[in-house]
């Protein structure tokens, strides 16, 4: 079973509309999607959000979230620790790589995120360009939100319906980044056409 | 500048484990000349064989490899009373200054000429003559009142920019944030707007002794001299000798603090900064102190604090992206958002680069990249 961490923004563009999301196993690998206490604590952190997705409290996803928490053991503390300082030390030694092309430098929290990835083997899912940039120094697997709502969608854990339900949200709440909008006309093509002239 | 290992102590982790460099080599998945290569300095791991050695060793960044000390931001802050610096506040303020690097480019072309003060006695005559200099540089009498626009020119002039923030009243370790980025030769002020104005010149005039003074910055030293710079440039012997005048007539503490206030008031600095001053003066002249202690001082203070300066700026609070922006050119004739704005355009950098320039919460950050990028 291979672990898939979702970061803040891309837990937030799919667990409205896709039920359940974290804990279940899909696909022949199989993958199971997991979220870290830190998605939970910067949303608590910052008004705009929760005014934004007012969905997040609700106790069904409370409750979901919670049962697919990952504890760690101190010695996996220590080495995510020392991963996350030495991601984050890379980054500032060399930041004017990460302020190019919409990227933004990898916050504390992003290279903890990459960290707990590298320490747990798990794939990371987000769609800031900078983290992507990072992953690929550290040689990290990581995914664009796309790529895992097209590996659902192989696996039939979403149909074009609802991948075209989630395009149309992330228009109507002007989220649609750089990448998505490119997917929506090369992997999504069956569903959405090729890019209109 | 080519990164190198720190080798000492990847030797004392080999050595705590009972290791040599042939099996660490093995343990990586690299040869022997490899490992040879990194401990002298020659060649630099990649980033995923570091990440090995972090995990191998237990070992962190700053321990790993060696901190390029002649390019590395030079930090001061200018602390809450009481509050304690940590090594975390002093890794963040760094971080800061790593992520201001790419954004230099887009100020205008730097001066050649500065102001540098070389005596940084504290003595009393030593330093009244500093100030005294100071005063007649910025063409201000010696018993004028300092306006803020004077201080803000000296920044200007220095090729230091000032980043007005507003990090709340109560939230933050420190009020001002002095990062020098020494390689650049350019020095970012950060000032809390959230901050009374009775204290607000004070702060900035002990910044401006940092920036007259870049030796003595991230040092103690420099912190002492930069406190008594600000008091004594805003409050000079010949004031300090007047109030001392008008106050000694006085017979009790409540007719003593009311006039040293009269002369709080017309400098728009804090009661306690008079006071110190005229202490100061009195202990210099060989004078009796004023009848009234430093804790009749902070009773009074404390129960009229006054406006913060955010307030005195924007009303209503918070303002809108638009206005904080152009109060930082108009008021502090900072060009610090125009070069954000020049960098965010020009390589089209992300909005969470300017959640860590500010240091602000995201959405925060959001409106005002949402307002630079429109």
């Amino acid at each position: 079973m291979t672990l898939a961490l979702l970061d803040t923004n891309t837990y937030l563009r799919l667990a409205k509309r896709i039920r359940p999301l974290l804990g279940v196993e899909f696909g022949q690998k199989p993958y199971v999607l997991r979220v870290l206490k830190d998605v939970e604590d910067e949303v608590r952190r910052n008004r705009t959000l929760q005014f934004k997705f007012p969905w997040f409290d609700d106790e069904d996803f409370g409750a979901e979230r919670d049962a697919a928490q990952i504890r760690l053991k101190a010695e996996e503390r220590t080495l995510l620790d020392n991963t996350q300082s030495v991601m984050r030390g890379h980054v500032l030694s060399d930041v004017d790589r990460y302020t190019t092309g919409g990227r933004q430098p990898p916050s504390d929290t992003d290279c903890r995120v990459l960290a707990f990835g590298q320490v747990r083997e798990a794939i990371v899912v987000t769609d800031d360009l900078g983290m992507h940039l990072l992953a690929e120094d550290f040689e990290i697997p990581i995914w664009h939100g796309w790529q895992l709502l097209a590996k659902m969608r192989t696996a039939k854990v979403v149909s074009n319906e609802l991948v075209r339900e989630i395009y149309r949200a992330l228009e109507a709440n002007d989220d649609l980044t750089r990448s998505w909008l490119e997917a929506k006309h090369t992997e999504f093509v069956r569903i959405f056409g090729p890019l209109p002239k | 500048m080519q990164k190198t290992l720190h080798s000492e102590s990847i030797r004392a982790a080999l050595a705590s484990k009972g290791w040599d460099q042939k099996k660490l080599a093995e343990a990586v998945g690299v040869s022997g000349q490899a490992v040879t290569n990194w401990m002298k300095g020659e060649d630099f791991p990649r980033p995923a064989t570091l990440l090995k050695l972090a995990s191998i060793l237990s070992l962190g960044f700053e321990q790993l490899v060696c901190a390029d000390l002649a390019s590395q931001p030079v930090i001061a802050f200018r602390k809450k009373g009481g509050a304690k610096t940590t090594e975390e506040h002093i890794l963040r303020a760094r971080a800061m200054g790593a992520m201001l690097k790419p954004l230099v480019k887009y100020l205008p072309a730097r001066q050649s000429l500065r102001t540098q003060i070389s005596d940084t006695s504290r003595e009393y005559d030593q330093l009244q003559a500093t100030v005294s200099a100071v005063r007649s540089k910025l063409g201000v009498g010696q018993a004028a009142v300092l306006l803020y626009e004077h201080l803000i020119n000296q920044f200007v002039e220095n090729d230091a920019v000032i980043v007005p923030v507003m990090w709340g009243e109560k939230k933050r370790h420190e009020n001002a944030l002095h990062i020098h980025l020494p390689v650049e030769k350019v020095t970012f002020i950060y000032l809390n707007l959230d901050t009374h104005l009775e204290d607000f010149k004070f702060w900035m005039a002990h910044e401006l002794a940092h920036v007259y003074t870049p030796d003595l910055a991230g040092k103690e030293e420099g912190e002492d001299f930069a406190d008594a710079f600000a008091g004594a440039l805003l409050f000079p012997k010949e004031l300090a000798h007047q109030a001392y005048v008008a106050a000694n007539t006085k017979r009790s503490p409540s007719g003593v603090i009311s006039a040293l206030h009269t002369f709080a008031k017309e400098h728009v600095i804090s009661l306690f900064s008079v006071f110190t001053e005229v202490s100061k003066y009195a202990a210099a002249m060989g004078l009796p102190q004023l009848k009234a202690s430093e804790q009749d001082v902070h009773a009074v203070r404390n129960s009229v604090r006054g406006e913060l300066v955010s307030a005195t700026l924007f009303r209503p609070l918070p303002p809108d992206p638009k206005t904080y922006i152009a109060s930082a050119h108009s008021v502090f004739q900072s060009l610090f958002f125009t070069a954000l704005q020049a960098m965010l355009r020009d390589r089209e950098t992300g909005s969470g680069y300017v959640q860590q320039v500010l240091s602000v919460a995201l959405p925060d950050a959001q409106a005002v990249y949402n307002e630079l990028t429109r």
